[in-house]
């Protein structure tokens, strides 16, 4: 029905009956369109084309009355009854068998049936308008639920009891279940990290943008993901659910843990000239002691020779021989200075003993240093991290720069420690760097703090030098990638991109404050939980 | 007989200065050790010398300028620079220092002390 044209009231009135239904009718020609059937089937053709706004029953029809009403069917428009006269027992029976309403003939008729479709009319177009929401509705939840299951990222949506009300297929895909079996239940086991946001969403209307979580899937592989949150409001403001989109982070883990390790490799190949001469120098002693230590050997043995001629000499009891032999002895031992040989030997091979045990921890520092995280973080002690660092530089660095250390204790953090290892290094490389870039040919020396505290919320790292410092325009970019104001060959220039990255995906911040001329301090701040989630927003 | 030739060896780590010694023990030479450069100049200042062997990495000054410093206060002493890196040190350096010999660590005895002899106008045969 068209809520503007005129509404249509079809009478059906049997051949030959009283003309005083039409005569009421009449009256509203002027608002309606009026036409008449003459009995149900010609009624039911039109109330199926859906032309009828509301049915008159003439009195006159009788029992054919009931034709009417069913032709009208159940979803087709009201059929108003007029009776005969004014019977409440009749009247009931009608209503019983599906009419609308039912008015009397006679007395005031037109008024009385006006009355009556006014009444209809209103209710048909109130059922019908609602029906036309009804359907801007469902035309609206399946434009939504389109968008939902086709979007490429997951979706997650809670309801205020933090009960799942929608999962889409790459929902389903991360989290490794169907959607039929996570609908109405809460955030069950292996979904902490999303509950969590979601939960702190409900409680506090908080939002969460690129923050870093994990699944547990049933089958207890961790999934690692990138997840955003929000609470949705109603138009009253009021919070009746969260929203979650999230995305498999696995494959991109696994290449920034390519391009860790690749970085990494890159500093080492910076410290090699400095390793090699750190190792050089023990394997330089520990090669000439040996070398000694075979022609002690050789001289020691020449004068045993000397002990077994004399020993023979004894047992064969000839005086002679005997001194003899005892003179020899007392030559060789003389020549070759079998006390001194004696108590060198000890201390060349104490020597010796102490350089391979330098070679040793060189080459098991370096070992620690291209370890990989195993990708979960773990409680460690940044203090140590930093030492072990130092001490893997210190040998490039030892012979122009004075190291400062100045660690307070600190609590554990949860971290990936080999990329904090990898962080103190490029930091600890710079800062060489620079220094050897003022110091330039001259000669000179420099100076490099590294100083840690704990602050109100997590643990500061300081490295600070005396090098050449930052230029006022490069402080800006020093984070870019590729941004380096090195030599070709001295830098990749994703040393502090690369530190960047990993402070941020520890929650953490770093900062540089420099004057050119005047060195350079970075600022590495971490909080403890290694911000694990990331709050971003309201 | 002439008095013994004395050699100077500089270097930082005092277990290479020991080795040291212990490879030239046989060779009849004096030995004087220095653990920087600025101990070496005053041993320098104070003593003749017959040859100086030189760490080149030391805090406090590379073996190459304290062998260029040695040129010039005494010029007639023989110089050789002993270091475990050699590619960052350039040939002209190594000549403006007047530098004889470089030997790199691990050295080898026997060549070490074929150098030093030459470097010395000793001839190992007499």
């Amino acid at each position: 029905m068209e809520a503007s044209s005129r509404v249509h009231i079809l009478l059906v009135e049997p051949p030959g009956a009283g003309r005083e239904v039409s005569a009421a009718l009449a009256a509203l020609a002027g608002a309606a369109r009026v036409s008449v059937a003459s009995d149900s089937r010609s009624c039911a053709d039109l109330c199926a084309a859906g032309e009828v706004d509301v049915v008159v029953a003439h009195p006159e029809l009788g029992e054919e009355a009931s034709a009417v009403l069913a032709s009208a069917g159940l979803d087709g428009p009201p059929v108003v009854v007029v009776t005969p006269a004014t019977d409440p027992a009749a009247a009931l029976e009608w209503f019983r068998r599906g009419a609308a309403d039912c008015v009397a003939a006679r007395g005031q008729l037109p008024e009385a049936l006006g009355l009556a479709l006014l009444e209809q009319i209103r209710r048909r177009r109130a059922i019908v308008e609602r029906g036309a929401a009804d359907r801007r509705i469902r035309d609206l939840e399946r434009y939504n639920d389109h968008i939902i299951q086709n979007m490429n990222s997951a979706l997650l949506v809670v309801d205020a009891a933090a009960c799942i009300t929608a999962c889409n297929p790459p929902a389903e895909r991360i989290l490794g279940r169907d959607a039929e079996g996570l609908h109405g239940r809460p955030l069950g086991p292996g979904l902490d990290g999303p509950a969590r946001l979601l939960q702190r969403s409900l409680a506090t209307g908080a939002r969460f943008r690129g923050a870093e979580s994990e699944i547990v899937r049933e089958d207890g592989s961790v999934v690692p993901i990138g997840i955003s949150c929000a609470p949705i409001l109603d138009s009253d403001g009021v919070r009746i659910g969260a929203v979650a989109t999230f995305q498999d982070l696995s494959e991109m883990r696994q290449l920034q843990r390519q391009v860790l390790q690749s970085e990494k490799l890159a500093s080492l190949g910076q410290l090699a000239a400095g390793v090699a001469h750190e190792i050089n120098n023990p394997m330089g002693f520990i090669h000439a002691n040996l070398a000694q230590m075979a022609e002690y050997a050789r001289d020691l043995r020449r004068a045993w020779s000397r002990v077994e001629e004399l020993q023979k000499a004894l047992a064969a009891g000839q005086r002679e021989e005997v001194e003899g032999a005892a003179l020899r002895l007392a030559a060789t031992a003389d020549e070759v200075d079998v006390a001194y040989l004696l108590s060198d030997l000890v201390k060349a091979i104490r020597e010796s003993q102490e350089g391979s045990e330098r070679i040793r921890h060189i080459v098991s520092d370096l070992r620690d240093f291209s370890h990989q995280d195993t990708g979960q973080r773990v409680p460690a002690d940044v203090n140590q991290c930093l030492e072990s660092t130092a001490n893997i530089v210190w040998p490039m660095m030892k012979h122009l720069v004075v190291l400062e250390k100045e660690y307070r204790e600190l609590p554990a953090v949860s971290c990936f420690p080999m990329q904090l290892k990898q962080v103190f290094m490029n930091l600890l490389v710079n800062a060489f760097q620079a220094i050897e870039e003022r110091i330039g040919p001259g000669g000179g020396s420099g100076r490099i703090r590294l100083r840690t505290r704990r602050t109100a919320d997590g643990v500061e790292i300081q490295v600070e030098d005396d090098g050449v410092g930052v230029a006022a325009e490069n402080l800006g970019r020093l984070f870019d990638p590729f941004f380096t104001t090195k030599k070709v060959g001295m830098g990749t220039g994703l040393g502090l991109s690369t530190c960047y990255s990993i402070v941020r995906r520890h929650g953490g911040t770093i900062r540089v404050e420099g004057r050119p001329g005047r060195g350079a301090l970075f600022r590495v701040l971490l909080p403890l939980d290694g911000g694990g989630e990331e709050a971003d927003g309201d | 007989m002439a008095t013994e030739p004395c050699v100077l060896l500089v270097d930082d780590e005092a277990r290479i200065l020991s080795a040291l010694r212990r490879s030239l023990r046989r060779e009849g030479f004096e030995i004087v050790t220095a653990e920087s450069a600025a101990e070496a100049l005053r041993i320098l200042d104070e003593r003749p010398v017959d040859a100086i062997v030189s760490d080149q990495k030391m805090p406090g000054g590379s073996g190459l300028s304290l062998l260029a410093e040695a040129a010039r206060r005494r010029p007639d002493a023989a110089r050789m620079l002993i270091t475990g890196v050699t590619d960052e040190i350039p040939r002209d350096a190594l000549e403006a220092a007047g530098v004889c010999a470089l030997i790199t660590k691990p050295w080898d005895d026997a060549r070490l002390k074929a150098t030093l002899r030459r470097a010395l106008g000793l001839d190992p045969s007499s």
